[in-house]
């Protein structure tokens, strides 16, 4: 087949719908990612605008330009749009559009979950802006402390936007982490060891790991707050058992991982480009690749470093200022490995290298102002002041705005397939490094001085007022720095100066294809035997799309890719993804009715969303099912795959792996409230405790060990081509017995608003019941399949997958029910 | 799958024996547990055995990581990584942890 008659065929396949309907139909990563991309970028036009107007505000004493009310909001709203609206989907958005292409695959692991949680990220952050509109944003400062977000003194709706729309949003994150996880550690190309990985990747990974640890917690929290809010349960209120620092342990247990999660990526563009940049290999790959697996954990173990002010005894803040002075060894390691990594080469002064180098100025003193309120006695003296706010910029937009402009412009060429014509950027970059220095380096000396976080405004005798001016002068130059940046790529987009292929000689896989990408990537799969591919093999390109590799001849108009073993890269399955659809967007849009009708309080639409959900999960799980077995298929002469019906480990068992993963997170982030609660929480123990009931948890107990025991049972019958119903139906009597026993549990419980106990008791068994429910629906959804022929001998992959779901199940319900009870006993 | 639990291993185990520290010293706090062993405060004597074992789990696991203990590793590459990730765990917890030889606990 001629290269061309390939591509043309290829593109058949792998094409999205045309025009605007194609935008919510497609599951294609390539527009996903730039879609991603996109939206972020308009998040952080509406951020920065927000920041604007906060200079503005403190340009001069006495300012009339906004009163508190609004100034709340705004502060508040540019907050939790930069971390929440930009910097994670812009992760997010270049991991989907690049990592396919570097890990040398046609997609990502779950296209249907890249839309999906693409949708919600957009409904989610409508909301927020709605609520900007509307003049009733959330008002609380971006860590919603209460007793100030309380229903007691946050009335309005303003809270319940944040609450509600940042959970909404965060379903998105964890689709993507899922979503990355995987892909990178199942779709890449045949011969890609996890030694041979592209650096990117592996800063994705960690970085996908550490969302799927480091969110549940704050979905927690969110969840609890507004129950509070909603219905009145006490979790944070003293006098009814619960504690405002239980918001502040989880909101942190969150917040700490996620500085890294916003570094991490952007150092991985850093150590993407820097050896481009200087005509090199990147340096101590294996100490880059250890030392952020040693930043991720030591992130974890900070969270108190941002409570050093609230009490809490010596000893427990010695270990968190120990922990945190430790993580600047992972991160110099990185510093040096790139410094070592210019030496070695010959740096070339590129564009993308200028904002390589203002990122290592500004990151520095934002990692050394670090180190200094990593200290405890100075931590007292600078909280809460604009010292800690010129701090976090330093960390934030050095750590991570520098590398994505030079990923901005390292990438241009690829996702537009055009050269840069006016050279308007680096006028650009020097007056975003200019500009942003004088703003924040003002801040720092403002802050010393004495001039708190927040404030809406100050006094002439503060002394404060030339400081302030010259902050938000610098701070208006940023802004014209990026609006430059902004003309620079629309007039890139203009110009019609093709780029050739690899324009900047990197040898990494995204540049082995056309420019810009056709929808399929790769003609055929390349065999990787390196870490640069192209380096090593620069007519790389050409073998692929003459179809020299894996998958090189389309058939049956298949989306197909690979899977590999984790460690090897040695090819195992073959996958078909699914084709363009609307279903995500559907579902989308029903899960925001979802939260919707928490938000406006109608609340019996609440059970008809979730009841859509399901019915939409349900159809979306029954499309990838076939009623036929299918043979091996060739992927390259001489090797031939099963299909992902036919294994033990498909693609779905993965991501419920990475899922269930971060549901563990949860689980264990309530229980460590409930634990923090009893112990440390004033107004403790509670008026009543619950009813414990023996035959209950020993009910429980029984069928939470028969559900796990049925699925294997009927696993093995499957296996052996046995019938497998009479196991399924045990399966699901079990599930049932344990669905009735969380529900007895919440039954026993004690009023939930009168007490903490009760209220948290409430929600663990919520967790419970919610859960069972949803065993009791992957067993009937299992039944099904069997009754209409979906599964056999050879189509075996569903049963791992309840099987696994199933074991995370019954444990969980163990737990809960000893936990429960248990309470009630030893009271 | 066993790679990658071999890098993360030790990290994995600091992080739980560092939450698991400060739990306990919230909770001996917190039950306000006075008393002397061995001419020593009950709770300095807690917290200083809980670091000691922390500290000699880390210990066998950078052992089991040199010794490719219980698989071998796949390549070079992930023997390299978990060793470094393996010393990373043993020096972090020495660290992170040091406290309870050295300030007042409650």
């Amino acid at each position: 087949m001629r290269a061309l008659t390939r591509h043309r065929k290829l593109s058949a396949i792998w094409a999205s719908e045309e025009g605007f309907k194609g935008w919510f139909s497609t599951v294609n990563h390539n527009d996903l990612g730039r879609m991603f991309l996109m939206t972020a970028f308009l998040f952080f036009l509406v951020g920065g605008l927000l920041a604007m107007l906060i200079r503005a505000q403190l340009a001069t004493p006495h300012s009339a330009f906004a009163g508190p009310d609004i100034y709340n909001q705004i502060f508040t709203m540019h907050g939790t749009i930069m971390m929440f609206l930009f910097a994670i989907p812009t992760f997010e958005g270049l991991a989907i559009y690049l990592l396919p292409k570097m890990l040398g695959t046609r997609d990502l692991a779950f296209p249907r979950l890249t839309a999906y949680g693409y949708w919600c990220y957009v409904f989610g952050g409508a909301m927020l802006l709605v609520s900007m509109l509307l003049g009733i944003a959330p008002d609380g400062g971006w860590f919603m402390y209460p007793p100030l977000t309380g229903a007691l003194y946050s009335k309005g709706i303003n809270t319940d936007f944040w609450l509600i729309g940042i959970t909404f949003v965060e379903i998105s994150a964890i689709a993507a982490a899922v979503e990355i996880t995987v892909s990178i550690l199942k779709f890449r190309a045949p011969g890609m060891t996890l030694a041979r990985m592209p650096i990117f990747g592996w800063y994705a990974l960690i970085t996908s790991l550490m969302i799927l640890t480091g969110f549940p917690p704050l979905i927690l929290g969110s969840i609890l707050l507004e129950v509070e809010r909603a219905f009145g349960f006490p979790f944070f209120q003293a006098e009814l058992g619960g504690d405002s620092l239980l918001w502040q342990h989880l909101f942190w247990l969150f917040g700490h991982p996620e500085v890294y999660i916003i570094f991490l990526p952007a150092a991985g563009v850093v150590s993407t480009i820097l050896p481009v940049m200087c005509r090199t290999s990147l340096l101590g790959y294996g100490w880059i690749v250890a030392s952020m697996v040693a930043l991720a954990f030591l992130s974890f173990g900070l969270w108190v470093h941002h409570m050093f002010a609230t009490g809490i005894p010596h000893m427990g803040l010695a270990f968190f200022s120990a922990a945190s002075t430790l993580v600047a060894i992972p991160t110099s390691v990185q510093v040096f490995a790139w410094i070592g990594t210019m030496w070695k080469g010959r740096p070339e002064l590129h564009l993308p290298m200028l904002h390589i180098i203002g990122f290592f100025v500004t990151f520095i003193i934002g990692g050394l102002t670090g180190v200094m309120v990593a200290v405890v006695p100075f931590d007292w003296q600078a909280h809460d002041t604009a010292f800690v706010t010129a701090h976090l910029h330093y960390v934030l937009f050095g750590g991570f705005v520098f590398p994505m402009l030079a990923g901005i412009y390292y990438w241009l060429p690829h996702v537009s397939g055009r050269k840069r014509f006016f050279h308007l950027g680096e006028l650009g970059f020097w007056l975003i490094f200019i500009g942003f220095h004088v703003t924040f380096l003002a801040m720092h000396w403002v802050g010393l001085l004495g001039q708190r976080r927040r404030i809406s405004t100050y006094a002439p005798e503060d002394g404060w007022t030339q400081i302030n001016l010259i902050s938000s002068v610098g701070s208006f130059v940023l802004a014209i720095g990026i609006a430059i940046v902004m003309l620079d790529i629309i007039l890139h987009a203009l110009a019609q100066r093709k780029t050739r292929r690899n324009p900047w000689r990197a040898g990494t896989l995204e540049w082995a294809m056309l420019l810009p990408p056709p929808a399929y990537n790769f003609a055929s799969l390349p065999e990787v035997t390196g870490r640069a591919p192209l380096g090593d093999d620069p007519k790389l390109a050409n073998a692929l799309a003459r179809g020299e590799g894996y998958l090189g001849t389309p058939r049956n108009g298949w989306r197909e890719t690979l899977m590999v073993d984790v460690a090897s890269g040695r090819p195992e399955v073959l996958v078909l993804f699914p084709t363009n659809t609307q279903l995500p967007i559907a579902m989308s849009a029903v899960t925001g009715l979802f939260f919707l009708s928490l938000l406006i309080k109608v609340y019996w639409v609440t059970p008809l969303a979730l009841a859509g959900v399901a019915a939409l999960a349900w159809r979306w799980i029954w499309q990838g099912g076939r009623k036929n077995d299918l043979a091996p298929q060739t992927v390259r002469p001489g090797c031939d795959l099963p299909h992902s019906t036919a294994v033990d480990r498909a693609p779905g068992w993965w991501g419920s792996l990475f899922l269930l993963i971060a549901n563990g997170t949860f689980l264990g982030s309530l229980l460590f409230g409930f634990a923090f609660l009893w112990t440390i929480a004033p107004g403790w123990p509670p008026p009543a405790w619950v009813d414990a009931s023996a035959i209950e948890v020993g009910a429980g107990l029984l069928a939470a060990g028969t559900s796990a025991t049925a699925i294997r049972a009927a696993t093995r019958a499957n296996d052996a081509g046995r019938p497998v119903l009479p196991a399924l139906s045990i399966a699901l009597t079990a599930t049932l017995a344990m669905t009735f026993c969380c529900a007895a549990l919440l039954w026993r419980t004690p009023a939930p608003t009168e007490h903490a106990y009760g209220a948290t008791l409430f929600v663990l068994g919520s967790y419970g019941l919610f859960h069972t429910l949803l065993a009791v629906l992957m067993v009937v959804h299992l039944i099904t399949r069997v009754l209409l022929g979906y599964t056999s001998v050879a189509r075996r992959a569903e049963f791992p997958i309840i099987r696994l779901w199933l074991d995370y199940i019954a444990m969980i319900v163990a737990l809960i029910l000893l936990i429960g009870h248990m309470a009630g006993w030893f009271a | 799958m066993t790679d990658l639990l071999r890098i993360l291993i030790a990290p994995l185990v600091w992080l739980a024996a560092f939450i698991s520290v400060y739990a306990l010293h919230g909770l001996l706090c917190a039950l306000q547990m006075h008393g002397m062993v061995l001419g020593i405060p009950l709770e300095r004597l807690s917290l200083v055995t809980a670091y000691g074992l922390a500290i000699l789990m880390q210990i066998v696991l950078l052992l089991a990581v040199y010794r490719g203990w219980p698989l071998a590793p796949s390549s070079e590459f992930v023997r390299f990584v978990s060793r470094v990730t393996g010393w990373t765990g043993l020096m972090a917890t020495i660290w992170s942890l040091l406290p309870v030889m050295m300030t007042t606990s409650c």
